[in-house]
């Protein structure tokens, strides 16, 4: 029989064939999950993606993408009498060639975790009891007209989540908008918010550069704040080859990763002080003269002034504020200058970047060494932001936030036209209609909260609690697939828990929305259908969209989450807007009257700022197909089809893909090649007063049109943003004449309107170092940040000298076992195993000191609480320092994905019977700072200051 | 002729992120607290960390047949997944006694004599357990035939763990070693 390469090629080529010869007969739990129809008659219209195994009669094979990290692996589920009873490697997927991690691996037992939520459930009289589907949402549509009637529209909190599909975020957004508020957000707040605002305000667009594949091709991989053996270890499949290659893998990280483990260099340096260490390596580069001048000259603004502010950090003061020695900063700008082979460099980051008070500008300065040496737009280049959830890129894009309307559309009435332009197409609304839903804020003032920012999801808790600038604090919540314990300030969450007057969780599990708050009733939670059980197009953090099966049918009494959104909005009165019929699929289908293909083909309509436009449902799945039906199409190298009908399109078409003849732009600012072919430029987005269309100016009167450039277009050609609001163009003609619609514009060094032009290191709000504080201090207190008051100099101030009391660097980060909240995945049997308790990291020298053994139960305690877990003596985590004869500086870190327990007490008892996960532990979360990113609310997880002591 | 299923790994390209043990527990219903792989970490948290996936390595010559008294454990020729015949090393589980002389016998201490099992897993309580090239799950049932696919090996994240045809992984593991970069260089900071 036919046997053939893998698409990955020679290097690690596996012989596989196209057939296989699976049996299975242990069902396990599975199959004590009978009842389960047959998964359903594939329609016509649009073809569902299973193959069958041909050699096991009765064996199907549905391609899917694992919803664990933003990687978006793909994988076979296999489905026998309509149960998963397993997986299968997908090994012709170009991203990942079949690899998968542990939580990638366990899914099919995720998802018939007999642990789920079996069906809608409200607290009542301290009791948990079973409700049907009409009686739940018949409570909460009611209790939703009460609030709005009562304390306005804004006074309910929608949390979204990134774990849904492209086309009910979109559903989501859409959904908050006909509530009359803006009070919608999700994880991407508390995830890469800030490598959004930073690299947007850099060139463009705020998503990572180049795909996952791409790093095969780098010369020198740098890690920022990563962790990709435990956060994303498929990503960690194109690292290494690249190191086989030759690439050299630096990573620069407070702790000695498994990522570092695995790297050619590794720098400590204290948390919280990126910018301090980017800046040095920058200063050295300029001072060297290695920096790429004519890139400089040509495609970037704002050089001179931005090196005024570098000047002052030479490799000597950088090591006073960082730790890392001034020789060990002269060798990482040496090799960020000299990457191997003359490659390009590209810089990577995720939550140890972005999880500061600075976290929008520790991503400007990360985009800003880019352009130094002009490592970015070209193939192994770039800013690679690894993006957590699944589909966190694509709940951006649709925008489930509280800053902006889908597709990243800000919230001015133009925007807003925009879009109610696209929903008007769908069941009649006008502008004016939608702003009569919203409030006036103040009252009287004739300003609507419509054009507002509204609540963070970081500060949702805070709005119960404080006074927002809005007409009533928060008092209902939805929590829609997110779990809490990722948010900062576990107390706190459960004070304003307790407050609100309604919660609502809808998820696969209970999560902590149904049991952290210690109260009787007011807790109405339903179960959503996991991402298995239900169609739609996921976005990876590649901008790679996949379309993703239903492998089974939903289990339990389980429904997708636009069937959810469907029928609240029926009974709220708008429900013609959220019916998205497809005759084609049986009525016994959930998703009958809220389609993803329709939707998603809403939402590419209007989605003209980022072009999802030539991702439509039929080439997705046309990918799919042909990835099926042929060996080896998409080259592991590139994504690129190298042969069939698909021949020149990049896997998951990522955007911008203009139109319905377009393959894809794979490398954003990849200029070298045509724009049919993926070719792209920065973005002339920046314009202070005084640019006129065709002339971009900067605030000191400097073109923001590179060498020979030009604006951003109308379709017809003349110089406009029509690019972005032209909803009936396709801007075929300007691409055929290679004309980038969204112009060629300079990427900027200095970003003027920004809090910080050009970054500055800043101490945390609980610095170990009171002598840097001075000279280094946070912002200003600001009275107003996303409606709430945000203090930073006062506490900073105020917590001068805190080092005294907690003198250790508390930071918290990933499990590779466990996902997020933790909700699913300490849930399942093998990853529990794997990883069963929580703990604290603490170096070796200091448990001595403090009498700490290996294992023992210890105290983490800060001015926000304490927790109780065990002691993981190790030194991934420095010892810190002596100082004054006592010891200081030493980093505790924790993983983030546990709840069950605050601070010493359980609170399991307050599951649903039934739901109880398999493992709880503290929340690292409820140690959390009160700092925010000055840009984007970003909560401060990584650096705020402890003490450790035996329990 | 028959070929024989190995594995080989880079273990400079493991990053001990437990796929392997998490496919091999899912597609052999392994119970809790017995693993037919597992990641032994040498030198945690500092530079020389090295992680080391550790299973059965069904040997050419197995000292584990060689012990076994009653005949368990046999180099058996089995279909795989692509319908190439292959040798594993397999057991027999309705012939094992669970004496413990092939855990002494085996370099690798793969052998298993799982002891804390749910009440439908009673008979299999001290009955040896190793990988099979996934052919028999953790409770094989009379005349069920599976074929040999090492999952570990195709699921591993970083292609670290490679299991299958000798013939074919050998080349690909001479490769990754020959041009790794992988050593622990002295920059180290
Ligand atoms: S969690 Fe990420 S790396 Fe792991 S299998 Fe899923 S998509 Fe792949
Ligand atoms: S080959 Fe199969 S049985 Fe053996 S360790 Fe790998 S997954 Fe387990
Ligand atoms: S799957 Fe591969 S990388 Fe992961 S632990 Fe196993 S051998 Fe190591």
């Amino acid at each position: 029989m036919a046997t053939r390469t893998n698409s990955i090629g020679k290097s690690n080529g596996i012989r596989m064939s196209r057939r296989t010869f699976t049996k299975l007969t242990a069902l396990g739990t599975a199959a004590a999950l009978s009842g389960i129809g047959s998964v359903s008659a594939i329609t016509d219209k649009f073809p569902m993606i299973a193959s069958a195994s041909p050699e096991e009669p009765g064996v199907k094979l549905v391609k899917s993408n694992c919803t664990h990290c933003a990687v978006g692996c793909g994988f076979h589920g296999r489905v026998e009498n309509g149960v998963c009873t397993g997986i299968e490697p997908w090994l012709e997927n170009p991203i990942n060639a079949g690899s998968m991690c542990s939580k990638g691996t366990s899914i099919a037992e995720i998802l018939n975790s007999p642990l789920r939520l079996r069906t809608p459930m409200e607290k009542v009289g301290g009791q948990w009891k079973q409700i049907s589907w009409a009686e739940a949402l018949d409570k909460i549509a009611n209790k939703m007209k009460e609030i709005q009637s009562k304390y306005g529209p804004d006074s309910i909190m929608y949390i979204g989540s990134a774990k849904t599909s492209n086309e009910y975020c979109y559903l989501m957004r859409k959904f908050a908008a006909f509530n009359g508020t803006n009070n919608i957000d999700h994880q991407a707040r508390i995830c890469h918010s800030t490598t959004v605002a930073g690299l947007a305000n850099t060139w463009g667009y705020g998503a990572m550069t180049n795909p996952w594949n791409d790093m095969r091709h780098s010369g020198l991989i740098m890690f920022f704040g990563e962790n990709a053996a435990e956060s994303h270890p498929v990503a960690m499949l194109h690292i290494l080859e690249a190191k086989r290659r030759g690439a050299k893998f630096i990573v620069c990280d407070p702790r000695f990763t498994k990522s570092a483990a695995v790297a050619d260099m590794w720098v400590r340096f204290r948390s919280g002080t990126d910018i301090a260490l980017l800046w040095g390596i920058a200063n050295e580069i300029v001072t060297k003269d290695w920096h790429n001048k004519d890139f400089i000259a040509k495609k970037t603004y704002g050089f001179e002034k931005w090196w005024d502010v570098v000047k002052n950090y030479t490799p000597e003061v950088v090591e006073d504020i960082t730790w890392v020695p001034a020789a060990t900063i002269r060798q990482l700008a040496y090799e960020w200058a000299h990457p191997p082979d003359g490659k390009p460099a590209c810089i990577c980051w995720a939550m140890g970047a972005t999880q500061h008070t600075v976290g929008t500008q520790n991503i400007r300065a990360m985009a800003c060494l880019e352009l130094l040496c002009g490592h970015v737009g070209k193939p192994g280049g770039g800013t690679n932001a690894f993006r957590g959830h699944d589909n966190v890129q694509g709940s951006s894009d649709t925008s489930v936030l509280s800053h902006l309307l889908p597709a990243y559309y800000g919230l001015t009435e133009k925007d807003w036209k925009h879009w109610i332009s696209i929903w008007n197409e769908h069941a009649p609304i006008t502008y004016e209609e939608l702003k009569a839903k919203f409030a006036e804020y103040p009252a009287g003032s004739g300003k609507s909260l419509m054009n507002v920012t509204g609540i963070p999801v970081s500060r949702w808790h805070d709005a119960v609690l404080e006074a927002p600038s809005q007409p009533n604090p928060i008092k209902m919540v939805f929590v829609w697939g997110h779990s809490l314990n990722s948010i900062g300030r576990t107390k706190t969450l459960k004070a304003a828990m307790e407050k609100v007057e309604m919660i609502v969780g809808v998820d696969p599990h209970a999560t902590i929305a149904a049991s952290l708050a210690d109260r009787p009733d007011g807790i109405i939670i339903l179960p959503a259908s996991t991402q298995f059980e239900q169609d739609g197009s996921v976005t990876n953090s590649a901008r790679q969209t996949q379309w993703r099966n239903r492998i089974v049918e939903p289990l339990y009494d389980s429904r997708p989450d636009g069937w959810i959104i469907r029928e609240l909005a029926n009974r709220l009165g708008f429900g013609q807007h959220f019916t998205y019929e497809d005759t084609a699929r049986p009525t016994s289908d959930y998703q009958r009257m809220v389609s993803p293909e329709l939707i998603l083909k809403e939402f590419n309509r209007g989605s003209l700022g980022i072009m999802y436009r030539g991702k439509t449902p039929e080439r997705l799945k046309a990918q799919q197909l042909q990835c099926a039906t042929e060996c080896n199409v998409f080259s592991c190298e590139d994504c690129q089809a190298k042969s069939g009908p698909l021949t020149g399109q990049y896997w998951g078409l990522p955007w911008p893909c203009w139109n319905e003849n377009h393959p894809g732009t794979p490398i954003l600012y990849h200029d070298t090649v045509p724009i049919k072919e993926g070719g792209h430029y920065f973005r002339t987005r920046f314009r202070a007063t005084g640019s006129t269309p065709g002339n971009p100016i900067s605030d000191d009167g400097v073109s923001q049109l590179q060498e020979g450039g030009y604006d951003q277009k109308n379709a017809d050609g003349t110089d406009g943003d029509g690019w972005m609001y032209q909803i009936n163009e396709s801007f075929q003609s300007l691409i055929d004449q290679n004309i980038c619609p969204s112009g060629t514009g300079r990427a900027r060094f200095r970003a003027w309107e920004m809090p910080d032009p050009v970054p500055v290191h800043r101490e945390p709000i609980e610095s170990p170092r009171p002598d840097l504080i001075d000279k280094y201090p946070t912002y200003n207190d600001v009275a107003d940040l996303y409606r709430l008051k945000t203090p930073y100099k006062t506490i900073q101030d105020e917590r001068k000298n805190l080092v005294n009391e907690y003198p250790f660097i508390l930071t918290s980060g990933r499990q590779v076992e466990h996902m997020g909240g933790g909700a699913e995945t300490r849930s399942c049997h093998y990853l529990v195993e794997l990883q069963p308790e929580m703990y604290a990291e603490i170096n070796p020298a200091v448990a001595m000191e403090l009498g700490i053994s290996h294992w023992d139960w210890i105290w983490v305690e800060n001015r926000r609480g304490r927790i109780k877990v065990r002691a993981y003596v190790t030194e991934r985590v420095n010892e810190g320092v002596i100082r004054n004869g006592r010891r200081v500086e030493a980093t505790i870190f924790l993983p983030y994905h546990w709840a069950g327990i605050l601070e010493g007490v359980s609170y399991a008892d307050r599951w649903p019977p039934g739901t109880e996960e398999l493992a709880y532990g503290e929340s690292a979360n409820t140690l959390t700072v009160e700092g925010f990113d000055r840009t984007t609310v970003m909560q401060e997880t990584k650096a705020a200051l402890c003490k450790v002591y035996k329990a | 002729m028959a070929t024989h299923y190995k594995f080989l790994n880079v273990i400079e390209k493991c990053i001990n992120c437990g796929a392997c043990f998490a496919i091999c527990k899912d597609q052999n219903k392994v119970p809790h607290g017995t693993a037919r792989v597992k990641i032994v970490t040498i030198n945690e948290g500092r530079p020389g960390e090295k992680n080391i996936p550790v299973s059965c390595m069904h040997c050419t010559n197995p000292p584990c047949e060689a012990a076994c008294p009653t005949k368990a454990i046999e180099q058996k020729v089995v279909k795989d997944w692509q319908n190439k015949e292959v040798i594993v090393v397999t057991v027999d589980k309705h012939k094992c006694i669970g004496c413990g002389y092939c855990g002494w016998a085996c370099p690798f201490g793969a052998p298993q004599y799982p002891h804390h099992l749910p009440a439908e897993l009673e008979e299999r309580k001290g009955i040896m357990d190793k990988c099979t090239m996934c052919v028999e799950p953790f409770d094989p049932k009379k005349g069920e035939e599976r074929l040999a696919k090492a999952r570990c090996g195709l699921f591993c994240s970083t292609k670290a763990r490679l299991g299958g045809d000798i013939a074919e992984i050998y080349p690909q593991y001479k490769e990754a070693k020959a041009r790794s970069t992988m050593a622990w260089q002295e920059r180290v900071i």
